[in-house]
């Protein structure tokens, strides 16, 4: 039945075992100091060639390959990363390979996660821009020195360009493959320092807008994702999952999903029963032929959105209850009882699902003697998949084959300490003795989502009788992310919980007396990081709080803002600068009004401007434009950063106007794209950016799009209709409740 | 026994009549280009052309396109290179880049029809194929280069 000459799948990405053989090269171990080792390999093998930890090799044939660390969702990081250290190599870019890191290596895990390899939080660049450079230029600095003992010319005297060392005195260059391959290279670990590594100007890589290395294959279909991945002798499951957390079934038959030709069996996991076939079609039929009693007992039976919200919003205005400290200075309870005048409000936001386009799926071959297995996943992190796999399994790393895929999307959605989607293709694979693709469908990946956790916010604020901003005091009613998908994390952390509360620290003014704090509330659904983390709804309360503070204070919403940037020029800039693209101030029709927010994430700031449009008929509130400022330092990809920043505010846009979870009775009552909407095509706005392109350190460009937006359309929303939207999503039903 | 043309080649597929394209294609032919990503008629990402139309072959019994001919992204060019698929390259549109091949056929649909579309119509038509990284605005860029350059 099958026409194999369809077979079109591209050739994956460079293997490891293609890197360790071929010809004579220079191979480097780079930890997060630079540079550890250097070692020569001769094309008839030898020890050095098999180091596991080899992160860029130089090879004869003048190819240079260079792993990448971080995995790719969409973000453009395995094009960065790598052009990072070829800029400080002086690579000649067309000739440098890409590799991905499959396995758990911390020698060279990210620094800003103390070595864990996890990709998340926007800090790819950041974390790896300084380790990066000095390895690329302590392996520039072995060429110019190989090459330099060879010419018997003074070091010094040696300089490079693209993959070739000269020496201008007389003429001479090697390309870099002619110095991999010379006789008796020294491997000394050379030292270099800041002032060896290229100044700014000389870039010819880093911002240079070279073209992602992914795109064609996206463009032609040939990228491989897990959810592609075929092996022979493969098998498909799907799973029956508790729909509500915590239960597990009483009673199993299974006569009719076994009698669905294509079906060989069912395999029991711990929170679902996985139906075994030979075809995909066949796995969902039998899956929809189980029959299943679930016990009633779990206290997750109790989980209901709304009530639950109502909840966190009585614990956030209950000032007796008080919460972890996340951020503090000055005393803002003597501020607030002293101040002229004290303003109030409170912020509600609901779930939001990840909605990444690829549901979650993995391949996964557990070896015959149950002591190994080739597992193939796309995941946000090497270190917490391979642990997955090894204890669930109770192997050693050693005899795991990872492939770490390209995601379809996850903006956090793959990066929980234990991954129950790669467990349950484990654990299928060990019963069938068979390598096994597990899939989920867009229900499974919904109703078994970890969401964005719902919070309820209340801001105070003390004003100066001259109208100036005298205290903040920003409380966070929401549950702790990381104690539920990383419950290892959460005890080296407890009770600094950076997921749920990230952006509540308002880091970018200078507000002398200042309290931000975490009620840390009970856990009443699946809870996961979400693009931004906490910055998605804490800056949504805290801009939109400001914006309420300036009209109580009769001031401009930019003028109230611009003394709390005293110490933040670049901030100052950031919202002049949008205040000009989008014509701030300037007369207006009245059929659209304008709004401002001024957040950011990490150390990347944005200021945003929404032009806001509403029908007043059906509450339905438009975007037709939005105007970005964005300072994140030094761009190493401007092309690519605007895109991020893009998707950014388009992913913001959408969790404002559209994106709500619900839960009753424990299970989730949104099932797919159509009843949980995000953003179209049509209802995108122009969206215009301006990415400020400094010598400051990059910060990150993933996420800095997304938490101004929800702020800059309540607070347009606000300027049109005099009505405040404080409770996001502002869907239909809200929006005319605000209208009255 | 259904027959029908893939990418020009004929082939028969002993799958039940009621087993949705997307699988066919995906699983039982190898042509991993078109994509799963509702089950629905809802996003888009599983796109195809069936006799030149834009079709969602998660919703498209096999039976249905019986002597019929199916167009995937794998055989949208020869070597990658139709006008759209320039395009998107030139404008670095994907990011993920999931649900890319969706967007791509249903954007040469769009031209094969319409060669000249208004950012408008582009803006409607679109509409179809959802992009979680927010992709949405070079889309149209390319769509229009695509246009002008086809």
């Amino acid at each position: 039945m099958t026409n194999s000459s369809l077979q079109n799948l591209s050739a994956p990405r460079v293997s490891r075992r293609g890197f360790i053989a071929g010809a004579t090269a220079l191979t480097f171990v780079i930890g997060g100091a630079g540079v550890l080792s250097v070692s020569q390999a001769r094309a008839s093998g030898g020890n050095a060639a098999l180091e596991p930890s080899i992160w860029l090799r130089i090879a004869s044939d003048d190819t240079i390959t260079i792993v990448f660390p971080s995995t790719e969702m969409g973000q453009g990081t395995s094009t960065a990363l790598p052009l990072i250290l070829a800029e400080e190599l002086d690579a000649d870019w067309d000739r440098v390979q890409v590799e991905q890191l499959d396995f758990d290596s911390r020698e060279f895990g990210n620094p800003l996660f103390g070595g864990v390899l996890y990709t998340a939080g926007s800090t790819a660049v950041a974390g790896y821009f300084d380790p990066l450079r000095k390895a690329g230029a302590q392996a520039r600095r072995v060429l110019t020195r190989a090459a330099a003992e060879h010419w018997s010319v003074p070091a010094d005297s040696v300089t490079t360009g693209p993959s070739v060392v000269v020496h201008a005195e007389s003429g001479r260059r090697m390309t870099y493959g002619e110095v991999a391959a010379l006789p008796d290279v020294s491997l000394e670990v050379p030292a270099v320092t800041d002032e060896d590594l290229k100044p700014q100007s000389a870039y010819r890589l880093i911002g240079s807008d070279a073209p992602r290395r992914d795109i064609p294959a996206k463009s032609m279909g040939t990228e491989i994702y897990a959810i592609d991945v075929q092996v022979p002798g493969m098998v498909y499951a799907a799973v029956l999952r508790s729909p509500v957390e915590g239960e597990t079934p009483v009673r199993v038959d299974e006569a009719q999903a076994l009698a669905v030709p294509g079906v060989l069996q069912t395999v029991t996991l711990p929170d679902g029963i996985a139906v075994v076939a030979e075809r995909l079609e066949a796995a969902f039929a039998g899956r929809d032929g189980l029959d299943v009693e679930w016990s009633e007992a779990a206290p997750a039976r109790a989980f209901d959105s709304e009530a639950d919200l109502a909840d966190y919003a009585a614990i956030a205005a209950d000032l007796s209850r008080s919460g972890a400290t996340w951020h503090e200075a000055g005393d803002v309870n003597a501020v607030l009882a002293s101040a002229d005048r004290v303003v109030e409000a409170d912020y509600l936001s609901d779930y939001a699902y990840h909605a990444q386009m690829e549901p979650m799926a993995v391949v996964a071959s557990v070896d015959a003697d149950g002591e190994g297995a080739e597992v193939w996943a796309g995941t946000q992190t090497q270190s917490w998949t391979m642990r997955t796999i090894t204890e669930i399994l109770g192997i050693e790393q050693e005899r795991v084959r990872l492939h770490m895929m390209t995601m379809g999307g996850s903006f956090g959605r793959r990066t929980a300490l234990t991954q129950e989607y790669v467990r349950d293709a484990l654990l299928a694979s060990q019963a069938v003795r068979r390598p096994v693709k597990v899939v989920w469908t867009r229900e499974d990946d919904l109703k078994f989502g970890a969401f964005r956790p719902a919070a309820a916010q209340r801001l105070r604020a003390g004003l100066t009788a001259d109208g100036r901003l005298a205290g903040w005091h920003h409380r966070v009613a929401t549950p702790s992310v990381i104690a539920f998908f990383n419950p290892l994390r959460w005890g080296q952390v407890d009770p600094k919980d950076i997921i749920s509360m990230r952006g509540s620290e308002s880091k970018f003014y200078a507000i002398d007396h200042f309290l931000a704090e975490h009620v840390i509330t009970e856990r009443r659904a699946r809870l996961a990081p979400w693009r931004a983390i906490g910055a998605s709804y804490t800056s949504f309360a805290a801009e939109a709080f400001m914006d309420e503070l300036s009209e109580a204070a009769g001031a401009d919403p930019i003028a109230f803002r611009m003394p709390l940037l005293n110490d933040n020029p670049r901030g100052r800039h950031l919202l002049e600068r949008v205040a000009e693209m989008a014509n701030w101030g300037g007369a207006r029709s009245g059929d659209t009004a304008l709004g401002v927010s001024f957040a950011g994430y990490g150390d990347s700031m944005a200021a945003g401007i929404a032009e806001v449009a509403v029908d007043r008929e059906s509450g339905q509130i438009s975007v037709p434009r939005f105007w970005a400022a964005v300072d994140a330092g030094l761009l190493i990809a401007p092309n690519n950063a605007e895109a991020q920043v893009e998707g950014g505010i388009v992913f913001g846009l959408s969790s404002v106007l559209k994106e709500r979870i619900t839960t009753r009775g424990g299970e989730v009552e949104q099932n797919n794209y159509y009843d949980y909407e995000i953003l179209r095509a049509n209802e995108v706005p122009d969206i215009v950016i301006h990415l400020v392109d400094g010598d400051a350190r990059p910060t990150g460009m993933g996420e800095v799009g997304t938490p101004m937006v929800a702020a800059a359309v309540a607070n347009g929303f606000y300027a049109l209709t005099g009505q405040r939207l404080r409770h996001m999503p502002f869907t239909r039903d809200r929006v005319l409740a605000a209208l009255g | 026994m259904t027959e029908f043309v893939v990418n020009g080649e004929a082939v028969e597929t002993d799958a039940s009549p009621d087993t949705p394209l997307l699988w066919v294609l995906r699983e039982h032919l190898g042509l991993t280009g078109t994509k799963f990503g509702c089950g629905a008629a809802s996003c888009g990402a599983c796109t195809v052309h069936v006799d030149g139309q834009a079709t969602f072959s998660c919703v498209t019994p096999v039976e249905m396109v019986a002597g019929l001919e199916v167009t995937t992204i794998e055989g949208l060019s020869e070597n990658g290179d139709h006008p759209v698929q320039r395009a998107w390259i030139a404008e670095q549109v994907p990011q993920c880049g999931y649900c890319q091949s969706g967007q791509i056929m249903r954007a040469a649909a769009l031209l094969s029809e319409n060669p000249s579309p208004s950012r408008n119509d582009i803006r409607e038509t679109m509409s179809a194929n959802l992009c979680r990284c927010g992709t949405y605005i070079r889309i149209f860029r390319a769509v229009e280069r695509a246009a002008r350059e086809a």
